[in-house]
């Protein structure tokens, strides 16, 4: 019964799913990876007002399900008169929610720096933004690529709940797919391999990345 | 010149300097000692502003250390070495050394990056150039470090306990170069427990106990029998650090 050639015609629509899937991944990885490093600031920031705003974006977009944020976004936003198509809404949601987590990545890889660093950049006069743009982020953002690439993985995977919002993404192409082939067990057997061979293949990227940016750890 | 007046520092409750009075002039090399805690890393950290001072006065060059556009002055001029290197981990020796003089003082980065490889030279390091510091030995790390502070063209070099890190070989190799340095006649301002160090190189030394200064003599009375050692305190601390 299992039959793989069934699934060699339904490439090309599988195909487009995938190109969907990867636009909605690569562009909420960089809105994400944005807005959490500015998260990321204004948690440590000086000002009060400013690391209290900041925790709350952090506590509220942690403690959404994704679902209900989409369904909000997708079905609750035009009763109030804004209206954005699929594959924006899915792109906006997913970065604001995941920029939640990249932010306490990022924080916590500026927290690790030892402080004796940043007080000798300090003394030798570098103006605050310097010493962010210089030492900091270049250090914090290199520690945290592999929580970081954790965090994105975890994005590509949530893209799958986009289907929810009936965006012709990888997970809805396969749906699609399986009601008009009848076989469910291939169409996700195949859904099943490719996220996985994705998320592996990212994982080797990432690694290979931390490794290279990391390369002044080594003794 | 580095005129300190009544200086007081507290963190919180503690009271940690109590009125120091210091002047430090161009050309000269101080070495501060006193006891565990007695505030020596406080009084450097107040020159270069990492630390806010309580009361009182700094000024370097006449320049305020209360006034912010002032502390970057000063900090142009004040270099520091640290105890624990503190480089930047994640730049390469001649970056770590460049840095600051393209970023702060503004100098064009080739000649940061030639300058920078004279200093490295100096210290007899050139072949590490474009290795990264975890890839050092301690007293590689620490000639780094002092590289660091000298690209600045510091008028004044601020040295905390810069060999304590370091085993006795690795000392002897930066000790070498401070040597050299004082006999250059560069203003050294160094808290030190290398008591044979600071009589080596110093033209006073300054005795700091429990946040005030006890004693401040040049070097010869300060290492004789009727001047500095007259003190049971600095006789007690003397001896305990093995100087008959
Ligand atoms: N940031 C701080 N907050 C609170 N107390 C501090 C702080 N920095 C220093 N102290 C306290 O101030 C006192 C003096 O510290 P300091 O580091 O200046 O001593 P020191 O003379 O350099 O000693 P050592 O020889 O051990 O380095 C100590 O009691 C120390 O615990
Ligand atoms: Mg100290």
């Amino acid at each position: 019964m299992l039959d793989p050639a069934v699934m060699m015609e339904y490439m090309p629509a599988f195909w487009d799913g995938f190109i969907v899937t990867a636009e909605v991944s690569i562009l909420s990885i960089i809105g994400s990876f944005i807005i959490g490093l500015l998260i990321a600031l204004l948690r440590i920031s000086e000002n009060k007002v400013c690391r209290f705003a900041a925790l709350f974006y952090v506590d509220i977009f942690r403690n959404i399900p994704f679902l209900v944020l989409i369904f909000f976004a997708y079905y609750g936003l035009p009763e109030v008169g804004i209206y954005i198509d699929a594959f924006w809404t899915g792109c906006f949601t997913l970065s604001i929610a995941v920029a939640a987590y990249v932010a306490e990545t990022i924080r916590a890889g500026i927290q690790n720096i030892d402080k004796g660093i940043i007080e000798a950049a300090k003394s030798f006069g570098f103006k605050r933004v310097q010493i962010y743009t210089k030492i900091i982020l270049p250090i914090a953002i290199t520690s945290s690529i592999r929580p970081l690439g954790s965090v994105f993985i975890n994005l590509i995977l949530t893209t799958s709940i986009l289907s929810a919002i009936t965006l012709g993404e990888l997970t809805s192409a396969s749906k699609i797919i399986a009601s008009t082939t009848f076989r469910p067990f291939e169409v996700y057997m195949f859904l099943v391999i490719f996220y996985g061979v994705l998320t592996f293949a990212l994982s080797a990227v990432i690694a290979g990345w931390h490794k290279y940016l990391n390369r002044y750890n080594e003794a | 010149m580095i005129e300190i007046h009544d200086l007081h520092k507290d963190f919180g409750d503690l009271k940690v300097l109590k009125g120091v009075d210091l002047k430090i002039k161009p050309g000269e090399v101080v070495s501060i000692l006193g006891g565990s805690g007695s505030g020596k890393s406080t009084l450097i950290r107040c020159i270069n502003g990492l630390e806010k001072i309580t009361s009182g006065s700094i000024f370097v060059d006449d320049f305020d250390v209360r006034n912010k556009k002032d502390l970057m002055e000063i900090r142009k001029r004040c270099s520091t070495v640290f105890q624990q290197f503190d480089l930047y981990p994640h730049l390469s020796v001649l970056d770590n050394i460049a840095l600051a003089p393209i970023n702060v003082l503004k100098q064009n980065k080739k000649d940061a990056k030639i300058k920078a490889m004279e200093l490295l030279r100096s210290v007899e390091l050139e072949e590490k150039a474009s290795v990264y510091p975890a890839q050092l030995s301690g007293g590689q790390k620490q000639r780094i470090g002092i590289c660091r502070a000298l690209a600045m063209e510091p008028n004044y070099l601020l040295l905390d306990e810069v060999t304590s890190s370091l085993d006795p070989e690795m000392t002897a190799e930066v000790l070498v170069i401070l040597k050299k340095l004082a006999k250059e006649g560069i203003t050294m301002i160094s808290v030190t427990h290398e008591i044979g160090f600071a009589q080596e190189i110093s033209d006073r030394i300054v005795f700091l106990d429990e946040g005030k200064i006890l004693q401040n003599l040049s070097k010869d009375e300060f290492f004789s029998d009727e001047g500095g050692k007259s003190d049971p305190r600095i006789a007690k601390f003397l001896s305990k650090m093995g100087n008959q």
